[in-house]
């Protein structure tokens, strides 16, 4: 199918060169990393950027980094990369998992995390890892440089809190300092390649602090204060669990589309949590646990 | 004993495999139409029904690099396969969201899109009619005023004035008494919505009027020949005859029925005619092969039957209305096919069909693999389950009270052909171990097993006729000239087998290829399951044709007699001379040299033609008895073995056995590949594919991403196929077709088994978890 | 209009493009590589899976652009000495039925099997996930690529 719109082109080699041109052109300039949105959007008229700014070449980017209780990834990095770091399995599983999930091989060859984030899709498999994890979004512009928490990133469906002469250069996440377990659940239609029609993103310490995050079910992913509020500093139980499924529809607000009913993501919702409460509470506790995130 | 072959029902390699493999496999798009090839893009309707008040495509025809703009008024020409009802581009009006308008013919891709654009299209809007049950309702709108004047097959029905363009009535015996003396009577409402083929290969057609007066059209097609005489017909006022008109098919990537028939394959043959001298490309997408192409029809039904305490059947009044679309050229014989067969494989005195065939302003319906059969299984294969449940009689066993036995009558009156259905039960049964005790895979799961019934029989008009040329090359390799299509089914493997069978020449020395209606002779389509037999026969016919002149040389010149020869290793040899063995490859295009230097013969060329002559549509309008409108019914069983998730409504195939009786396989390999690829795309219908229409008509999910077709993640854990042979009396070497029977069973049986599982009946389809499990907890 | 160079099956060409070209197209249209088919538009269908420096990718999702100087196998360039022993086993296995997914098929097997050359079945499926096949029920593929992972 060939594209109609017509548009300039260049491939950068530092991030500087990148924000002057955002800052030229501002959001009628789109930053090109793997595309695997972008594109799609650009061939149905969706999108009619004068300006695309190819980032694939800025080698800074590509970079998976861990210092002391910090993960910072690059804009460059794809989900491919993420799910074969056996690092980033061991230090932040949500995030290795959850990456596992997004489509399909051949599109997390080229699909970043952070293209992801910028995208933001209710849908988005990264942000519960990412939400578990308070992490901080980089911006870089022009003009200099800023980090907005992730809680606050996402302004809306398919809206961010970056503004038009800025682009994202990372994200960091905060690995605990404690022992920690986590995992990811997503419910599908089936096993193969789809959008998360619910995502729960679930992170226990071994002094029982609960993170709990929501994608999906939503216009923006969100943590569930009070869900962990309940079971901060509490061993996990069968009562516990249920008082946690019986706060769900308090912190989650799904409709109903053509993917699924807002009755049904609810109920999965409560079912997902309940697995993945268990599950990483399984793995904490030693316990070799098969781990299967799609439902 | 069962007779063995050297080459018939083993498991050859597909003579295509190396170039399909290899990617020297063509496809439509990948020939090359050099550089004056143009790109033809479609402007298309935006509403599901309503008038085309103006058309100004001014802007467009002054675009840099636009050619010309087409529009109805260009082509006021009517077509269709069985009931002429459809225009080129709309007329007056338009009927489904999609339909097309008017096209834009420019030297790129990029101008023609653009320009398409600023065509612009003034609509006044018409009451639109989104469903079987509206549009039957006394004052529903009339979707096709001139519906009295179409012309149509002469065993079609339309009811003018109303939307009901086709309605087959099967009446046979006395449903009142029927019911009267049942037991027990259940009788209950099955919907089953639209389906899309969704071939990897979406729709593809090329085509140029040259200025000598010749059409070419390449297109993926399942029928080369009747899109050739489609196209002549409805363009014939243009002074275009059927031998100017030449239709090129290359290598098709999936039909499944979508590519039978025509649909936009039309519009690039028309569009060419007014760029004479060039070449055009009609573009295509995903997104309009979901919602301008064919799609599966929907289906409401209303199922009667009547059953005595020991499970016999009494009665049977089944009603179905389906939902056709705007154009029901095709999708009216889907619902014939159903009118005639929809008591389903079972011996039954008091039967009424009703299937009626009702436009709605949705996209047309047409053929699709299974062609109504899937769709009508679903309720009845669900209904017969339910009965035996109430009345404490195992599934399986009510099949075989009354399972169809050979000479037992059809619905519309006729002997029921040579079938091994109840041996398919038996094997089934053994199988997937019916009476194990399968324990589910933790506290939160569940176990059900479900089975059902097939059959079907090949829908299509009493003179649907194959035919052959077999020439024989120097080295006695052979080229088979045929106009099937392998559509992935393997259908040129299976010929060369037959003909090799025949002719002992090696499957490797026989090329069967992909057609060109100038270069091969008739074939009226490949659907229905029925080249394997009706050409297969042809080539078979063809065959014995070359034999009888290879064994007739022989006779007048080395004086053998003619019952005494035969061949074998690519030698005539005869019994009555041991000594005696002439090659092949020494005489089929060079004849035999005689003592005087003489040669008698020359080429060797076979011709066979096979048409099913025994066949007739002539039958009572109102009861369907007194013809033989099928040819001959393919039977099969079929039993799944699942999990359910109490928490999720998720179901986790975890084995299903299906029997076909194939008569006679052809070939092992590629029979079992029609099991497991129907198997699955039935499986896919009954529990991902989930089709959306908004309130206006407009297809929400025409893409991958929201219409789910299985990955490799989502096959059933284990498939057994069983291949039963009770041969089929007239076809070659005893086979019948079984490539759309395969997928029937798969729907019905996970319905059964999920009640099975959970005590919840889902009588819609698809059965996706979400259903499963909202039901489930109303339940509880 | 920019010249750009991509290394297609170990060959350096030269094609010019306007930044709005799809890579598919421009394999396709311009030179000439047939294999990789367009299936769905959208990255959904893996039909037009290629290589690209070794990783397959969705070339219907790139613009032929962003590959100026970089590396580019289709299924023409694996079997260029000839049919690989995964080819081979297709075949014996009688893997494909209308051939439409083949080469998308065969470009995600290649990567699976250089990185990983003995896969588990479930491996086998997630390598290939992301290349829709109607026709065959993706038995007969998963054989042909599991004789191989036994060598």
């Amino acid at each position: 199918m060939p594209i109609s719109h017509e548009f300039d082109y260049k491939k950068v080699v530092t991030v500087s060169e990148a924000v002057d041109l955002k800052a030229k052109y501002g959001s009628n300039a789109k930053i090109l990393a793997g595309g695997t949105d972008l594109i799609v959007l650009i061939k149905e008229d969706v999108l009619k950027p004068e300006f695309l700014i190819d980032i694939k070449g800025i080698n800074e980017l590509k970079q998976i980094t861990f210092t002391e209780n910090k993960l910072k990834i690059g804009a460059n990095v794809t989900f491919s990369e993420i799910h074969e770091s056996s690092q980033i399995k061991e230090k932040a599983y949500i995030l290795w998992e959850a990456a596992g999930t997004v489509a399909s091989v051949g599109v997390r060859n080229s699909a970043t995390l952070v293209g992801n984030i910028c995208t933001a899709v209710p849908s988005l498999d990264s942000a519960p890892a990412l939400l578990v994890h308070d992490t901080i979004v980089h911006l870089k512009s022009n003009k200099g440089e800023r980090t907005i928490p992730i809680e606050q990133w996402f302004t809306g469906s398919k809206k961010t809190a970056i503004n038009p002469d800025e682009m994202v250069v990372a994200v960091t996440l905060n690995l605990p300092e404690k022992k920690s377990a986590s995992c990811y659940k997503k419910l599908g239609r089936y096993k193969g390649e789809d959008l998360a029609q619910a995502g729960v993103g679930v992170l226990i310490t071994e002094n029982k602090q609960y993170r709990v995050a929501f994608c999906a079910v939503g216009p923006i992913p969100t943590r569930a204060y009070k869900i962990e509020n309940i079971l901060n500093g509490n061993q996990l139980s069968d009562e516990l669990i249920s008082k946690a499924q019986n706060l769900v529809e308090q912190e989650i607000s799904p409709i109903t589309d053509i993917r699924s009913s807002k009755e049904y993501r609810t109920e999965m919702v409560k079912v997902m949590l309940e697995r993945a409460l268990k599950d990483a509470n399984s793995i904490l506790s030693g316990k070799n646990v098969s781990l299967n995130p799609i439902l | 004993m069962k007779k063995e072959y050297t080459t018939i029902g083993k498991p050859e390699i597909r003579v295509d495999g190396r170039e399909k493999v290899s990617g020297a496999a063509l496809y439509t798009e990948d020939i090359e139409y050099g550089p004056d090839l143009l790109y033809a893009e479609i402007v298309e309707s935006p509403y599901a029904h309503a008038l085309i008040k103006n058309i100004d495509t001014s802007e467009a025809e002054k675009y840099p690099e636009v050619l010309t703009v087409v529009t109805g008024k260009d082509f006021p020409y009517r077509f269709g396969l069985y009931m002429k009802d459809r225009f080129i581009f709309a007329q007056d009006r338009v009927r489904f969201i999609g339909e097309q308008v008017a096209a834009v013919v420019a030297r790129s891709p990029q101008v023609a899109k653009r320009a398409a654009k600023l065509v612009k299209v003034e609509y006044e809007e018409l009451p639109k009619v989104l469903n079987e049950m509206d549009a039957l309702k006394d004052d529903a709108y009339i979707i096709h005023e001139d519906l009295e004047n179409y012309t149509h097959v002469p065993w079609f029905f339309p009811k003018p004035k109303t939307n009901v363009a086709h309605w087959r009535k099967t009446r046979r015996g006395d449903v009142r008494k029927g019911f009267e003396e049942a037991d027990y009577v259940l009788e209950d409402s099955y919907y089953v919505p639209r389906y899309v083929h969704c071939a990897i290969e979406y729709h593809a057609a090329v085509a140029k009027y040259d200025k000598g007066g010749r059409l070419t059209v390449w297109a993926s097609s399942q029928s080369p020949h009747t899109q050739r005489h489609l196209f002549a017909e409805a363009l014939a006022p243009l002074g275009i005859r059927h031998n100017d008109v030449r239709v090129i098919a290359p290598h098709v990537g999936g039909g499944f029925g979508s590519k039978a028939g025509v649909t936009m394959e039309i519009m690039a043959a028309a569009i060419a005619t007014k760029v004479q001298g060039h070449t055009v490309k009609l573009m295509w997408s995903r997104e309009r092969e979901f919602y301008n192409t064919y799609q599966r029809l929907g289906v409401t039904s209303k199922l009667k039957i009547g059953v005595k305490n020991d499970g016999r059947i009494t009665a049977i009044d089944h009603q179905l209305f389906w939902d056709a679309g705007a154009y029901v050229e095709y999708g009216a014989n889907v619902v014939n096919a159903v009118g005639l067969s929809a008591i389903g494989p079972y011996k039954v005195d008091n039967v009424s069909i009703d299937s009626v065939c009702v436009y709605t302003n949705l996209p047309p319906g047409g053929a699709y693999r299974g062609f109504g059969y899937s769709e009508f299984l679903f309720g009845l294969e669900s209904h017969m389950t339910r009965i035996a449940k109430h009345l404490g009689i195992d599934e399986i066993e009510i099949r075989k009270i009354n399972g169809i036995k050979e000479g037992d009558l059809t619905a519309y009156g006729a002997k029921m052909n040579p079938n091994g259905l109840h041996e398919s039960i038996e094997e089934v049964k053994k199988a997937i171990e019916w009476d194990k005790e399968y324990k589910p895979s933790d506290e939160n799961k569940v176990i059900g097993r479900g089975f059902s019934l097939l059959w079907k029989a090949p829908a299509m008009p009493p003179n649907a006729s194959s035919s052959c040329f077999l020439k024989f090359n120097e080295d006695a390799s052979i080229n088979i000239l045929v106009s099937g299509m392998d559509i992935g089914q393997g259908y040129l493997t299976v010929m060369a087998q037959i003909a090799s069978e025949i002719l002992s020449v090696p499957v490797s020395k026989i090329r069967t290829e992909n057609p060109d209606t100038d270069r091969n002779p008739y074939e009226w389509q490949t659907v229905a399951s029925h080249v394997s037999w009706s050409c297969g026969n042809a080539v078979r016919l063809a065959a014995i044709d070359a034999r009888n002149q290879i064994f007739d040389l022989i006779v007048r010149t080395k004086y053998l007699p003619k019952d005494s020869l035969y061949l074998e290793d690519e030698k005539v040899k005869s019994t009555q001379n041991p000594n005696f063995e002439l090659a092949l490859k020494n005489f089929v295009i060079d004849g035999i040299m005689m003592g005087d230097g003489t040669f008698k013969g020359g080429p060797i060329l076979g011709r066979g033609v096979f048409m099913p002559e025994f066949s007739s549509t002539k039958a009572d309008p109102d009861t369907s008895q007194g013809g033989h409108p099928n040819v001959h019914y393919t039977v099969g069983a079929g039993a799944v073995i699942l999990e359910v998730d109490k928490q999720t409504g998720k179901i986790k195939i975890l084995k299903v056995a299906e029997a076909i009786d194939a008569g006679q396989v052809l070939n092992a390999s590629l029979a079992k590949g029609q099991v497991a690829g129907g198997l699955l795309q039935g499986l896919a219908t009954v529990l991902y594919e989930d089709i959306r229409y908004d309130k206006n008509g407009k297809l929400l999910n025409p893409n991958f991403t929201d219409y789910k077709i299985p990955t490799a993640k989502d096959i059933p854990d284990e498939i057994i196929s069983i291949l039963v042979e009770v041969p089929q009396p007239d076809g070659p070497f005893g086979a019948r077709g079984i490539g759309e029977q395969t997928m029937l069973p798969a729907a019905p049986m996970v319905a059964n088994a999920v009640e099975d599982a959970l005590g919840v009946r889902i009588k819609s389809m698809p059965v996706t978890a979400e259903k499963v499990l909202l039901e489930y907890l109303k339940k509880k | 209009m920019q010249k750009i160079s991509i290394k297609l099956n170990g060959e350096v060409r030269y094609v010019y493009v306007e930044p709005n070209e799809v890579l598919l197209d421009v394999l396709r249209d311009k030179l000439g590589a047939k294999s990789p088919k367009s299936g769905c538009e959208r990255g959904d269908c893996g039909a037009c899976a290629v290589l690209l420096n070794g990783k397959s990718v969705r070339s219907c999702l790139i613009l032929a652009i962003e590959v100026d100087g970089q590396e580019i196998d289709t299924l023409e360039g694996l079997s260029q000495g000839g049919l690989t022993p995964l080819q081979e086993s297709f075949i014996r296995h009688n893997s494909f039925q209308c051939g439409f997914c083949a080469p998308g098929m065969t470009i995600s097997a290649t990567e699976l099997l250089k990185n990983n050359p003995h896969p588990t079945r479930d491996e086998i499926k997630e390598a290939i996930a992301g290349n829709l096949c109607r026709c065959t029920g993706y038995e007969s593929i998963i054989e042909a690529i599991e004789e191989i992972s036994k060598k």
